[in-house]
């Protein structure tokens, strides 16, 4: 009897494993992992994956390339902290100036913030030079705020874009080994081949 | 909107240029237009003759649907996609039309 649940079981198992598979060719995952433990995004991005506990975001649609991640944070609503690499940010410019100007005017526009700059910085990122520029975003309304990190990079002639949330309640503590993981993340950030935009 | 702007010098580099048309107001355009850093010409079609020589003014309705027209030197509408701007098919077809030797 135990031989022939047994059985069962495993025959349930196989089943269940071999749905796993077919839902997996339906939907063909945009990544792979290299040998070194590198996420290969497409064939195009190459970077460090976060450390366990960060979920990975995917836009709803197509288009440009954006990956994000995401994790919950212990304390109240809204403790969470995001990172998200961004081929299109807000804005047009191509110097980074003029871009972190038109980035700021709709950067968590929704939230309705007042917000406040804490440091901005010339930075290396993929293989170039860069924009660092970190604020603190507060709602007195709400009792929520935020602190981000955004950081501005080039490939080709268009500016690219990294950038890192963490909401608290008003009264919280920011958890800065989140920032840490972002700033992994970005310098591990390499480009496998050219951009469609280079390509024209 | 925002994606013609990003891409403008890739239009000028296939010799196109870009023309925003909408119902709206001038003064409201102008507003538009600052809030998003747009640089480039956006029409105001207040009457909406436009709207209806395009075959975009679905009746009694006071704006018009979202199509992109891509009109070549000779004045031939060479390209009609209805919805929010594909940028990457309309750059590739501005690179085509360009090694044709067709200034849109």
């Amino acid at each position: 009897m135990k031989k022939k649940i047994l059985t069962i079981l495993c025959a349930a198992w196989v089943v269940a494993w071999l749905s796993g598979c077919a839902t997996t060719q339906t939907a063909p995952k945009p990544y792979r992992i290299s040998p070194q433990g590198t996420v290969i995004w497409e064939d195009e991005l190459e970077f460090a994956p976060p450390p366990l506990g960060w979920k990975l975001l995917l836009p709803e649609e197509g288009g440009d390339i954006s990956i994000g991640f995401m994790r919950m944070e212990p304390g109240a609503f809204p403790s969470s902290s995001s990172f998200a690499y961004d081929e299109e940010p807000f804005g047009c410019s191509t110097d980074f100036e003029g871009r972190e100007k038109e980035f700021f005017k709709r950067f968590l526009f929704n939230a309705i913030l007042e917000f406040k700059m804490l440091e901005k910085k010339k930075v290396q990122v993929v293989g170039g030079e860069g924009l660092q520029v970190d604020v603190e975003g507060k709602d007195p309304i709400k009792g929520e705020k935020v602190r981000a990190r955004v950081i501005f990079g080039k490939r080709g002639e268009r500016i690219i874009g990294f950038y890192m949330t963490q909401w608290r309640p008003i009264d919280g503590t920011y958890d800065m080994s989140a920032f840490d993981d972002f700033d992994k993340f970005v310098k591990s950030f390499k480009f496998l081949k050219k951009s469609f935009y280079e390509t024209l | 909107m925002e994606g013609h702007q990003r891409n403008l010098y890739l239009y000028e580099r296939f010799n196109a240029r870009v023309l925003g048309v909408s119902r709206d107001d001038v003064t409201t355009l102008r507003y538009w237009a600052k809030g998003l850093d747009l640089t480039f010409p956006l029409l105001s079609n207040v009457t909406s003759f436009l709207g209806v020589y395009f075959q975009i003014q679905p009746d009694g309705k006071p704006i018009f649907g979202r199509r992109t027209v891509i009109i070549d030197k000779t004045g031939v509408i060479r390209y009609v996609r209805d919805g929010s701007p594909e940028y990457k098919d309309i750059l590739l077809f501005l690179k085509k039309l360009n090694q044709e030797g067709g200034k849109s």
